[in-house]
């Protein structure tokens, strides 16, 4: 038996002190101040979507540019974009395309017109998600736009940004072992390594709990209208995973953590060193609607 | 006939056989809906090429292979059927009840639930997914209807495992029920720990439940003989519950207790009982129905 067994115990220990600072299974530093390492903006908007999940281009599009503007804190969104990419560059937006629960195409369009804006030639944008090792712009992409919703995940814990580039190993099962916890590892990748520019969570209509493997019950998600947008993969899904566990809380009205617990994020700070996964480390800027904002 | 040709005639015939088998369930039309493109088949590890990290949890059932079948109408909610071919009876139960109590029951194969567009099912070695992603009537019934045909084109029905009958009947929830033989399945429904504690494998039977009243969670394990029961007890004990000696019982860090038996080639564990008499008299109730 490995000495790095990790029990519910353990855990519980955890979560018991991390409850005065983070999330479940994030390195506790205590109550002291920390210095911010990682900046996310968190932007919601009370009509971004109905309840019918009918989204409204032009908030969604006011939305991101306003994030993007905070976030690299720069006068318009247009200044934003370029700063995360140059005419010359390559880019890949990865998106995500799960029946159930997929990006906007309304927002992947308006992704592509900030590039396009910004000086990349249109013919060397794309937008992909299971097939980024084969699509040719993919493949000599220099630069890399993460954008996907933030679900439950049956195996992994949860769906974040973190583990949306999955799609680029051939080989996607040896990233399952032990809950997906070395999903971290898929962004050491040589064809991906060091060129993501932007990563976005969406939280407009997030699912907190899983039906089945694959499977989706609308019951399962809320309309918290929002996203969490940074350079941070780790941090924004970190921050993300924290909004998921809060509304579990509220839902089953007792403490619910995920399950399986989600270990890939902390792993990702800890033992990849891709980002920052300690709440305590993170600068969350909020702008918009704030009710209901659980965190 | 080339040696290698036979070889090759004999390895792909029979599974050739299986698929067509398998192709036999579903029907080119249901109602107004047709069969919309081919049907597809992932063998074992080829889940994967259809779902991600999802496959895992079939693939740990046991899951043989997985047709995929869509039908479309025109301005018409699509309809997806999944059906896994599980190898056992008991692999398509544990599928089944690895979702099971999300809605009331149907009566389609030997256990089914329908909800927000959702069907599924088992019936002997398969578990099936009927689904569309938005309800409405026509669909519906379209969806039921589609269940039922492949339900009665499943000509075997399977028994559930032997050791559901070893739970106290009447003291837990049915619908909390779920039966499985790997580590990451319990995962899924009660973390217990990164490492497989309690040794369980494909030779293992286990459940578990929440038990009505103090909602804890009841895990039962049957081994195939009593030297892997103790091996599997003292390895779980030693390392989830070190502080209980020789108590078997230990008040957690939620303020809950956790109290483990072994008889015989079962254990049982409740966690989060609200008090140590409460787990006590639990298993002991277990332990009178125990081989």
């Amino acid at each position: 038996m490995s000495e790095s067994t990790m029990t519910r115990r353990d855990f519980l220990r955890t979560t018991a002190a991390a409850a005065v600072v983070g999330s479940a299974g994030m390195p506790f530093l205590g109550r002291q101040a920390v210095k911010k390492e990682a900046k996310v903006v968190l932007t919601r908007h009370r009509n971004v979507v109905d309840a019918d999940w009918k989204l409204n281009k032009q908030i969604i599009d006011e939305m991101i540019d306003e994030a993007v503007t905070v976030l690299f804190d720069v006068k318009t969104p247009g200044d934003a974009w370029k700063k995360m990419v140059n005419p010359s560059d390559i880019v890949g937006i990865k998106t995500n395309v799960w029946r159930y629960l997929r990006t906007p195409q309304d927002l992947e369009q308006t992704m592509k017109s900030r590039l396009v804006a910004a000086g990349v030639q249109e013919k060397n944008i794309g937008i992909d998600d299971r097939g980024v090792l084969f699509n040719p712009v993919f493949t000599q992409a220099t630069a890399l736009i993460n954008v996907r919703p933030m679900r439950a995940h049956n195996w992994s814990g949860v769906g974040g940004c973190l583990k949306n580039y999955i799609m680029f190993t051939q080989s996607p099962p040896d990233y399952h072992s032990d809950s997906c916890v070395n999903l971290g590892a898929l962004w050491k990748l040589p064809h991906v390594h060091g060129k993501t520019r932007l990563n976005v969570l969406l939280m407009l209509t997030p699912q907190f709990h899983c039906t089945g493997p694959h499977h989706f019950d609308k019951e399962h998600t809320w309309l918290y209208k929002g996203m969490i947008v940074g350079t941070d993969p780790v941090a924004v899904d970190a921050v993300g995973l924290k909004i998921i566990e809060a509304r579990r809380k509220e839902y089953f009205k007792e403490e619910s953590p995920m399950r399986p617990p989600v270990t890939h994020i902390a792993a990702a700070e800890r033992k990849h060193g891709i980002g920052v996964a300690d709440l305590n480390k993170i600068e969350i800027v909020r702008l918009g609607w704030k009710e209901g904002a659980l965190i | 006939m080339p040696l290698i040709a036979f070889f090759l005639l004999a390895m792909t015939q029979p599974d050739t056989l299986r698929q067509s088998a398998m192709q036999s369930l579903v029907p080119p039309t249901i109602g107004q809906w047709a069969v919309s493109e081919a049907v597809r088949f992932y063998t074992g590890a080829e889940i994967f090429d259809y779902m991600d990290g999802a496959g895992e949890v079939y693939l740990a059932y046991g899951s043989r292979r997985l047709l995929v079948q869509r039908y479309a109408r025109p301005n018409q909610e699509e309809i997806l059927v999944e059906i896994f071919d599980m190898g056992l009876p008991r692999n398509a139960f544990g599928a089944y009840s690895n979702m099971q109590g999300r809605a009331p029951m149907r009566r389609i194969g030997q256990e089914a639930e329908y909800k927000n567009g959702l069907l599924t099912f088992w019936k002997g070695r398969f578990f099936v997914c009927v689904m569309i992603d938005h309800e409405n009537d026509e669909a519906t019934k379209a969806v039921l209807a589609l269940g039922r045909h492949i339900a009665d084109a499943i000509r075997e029905e399977g028994a559930k495992p032997g050791i559901l009958d070893l739970l106290p009947k009447g003291k837990y929830l049915p619908a909390t029920l779920r039966y499985f033989y790997r580590h990451e399945i319990l995962n899924i429904h009660f973390y217990l720990a990164s490492a497989n504690l309690l040794s369980l494998n494909e030779k293992t039977h286990a459940v578990l439940v929440r038990i009505t009243g103090d909602k804890s969670h009841l895990l039962l394990i049957q081994y195939p003989n009593v030297a892997e029961a103790v091996t599997a007890y003292a390895t779980f004990t030693a390392h989830y519950m070190p502080d209980a000696g020789e108590t078997g019982a230990v008040k957690t860090e939620n303020k809950r207790w956790t109290a483990a038996i072994r008889q015989g080639a079962c254990i049982a564990v409740v966690f989060d009982a609200r008090t140590q008499s409460g787990a006590r008299a639990l298993l002991e109730s277990v332990r009178r129905k125990l081989p």
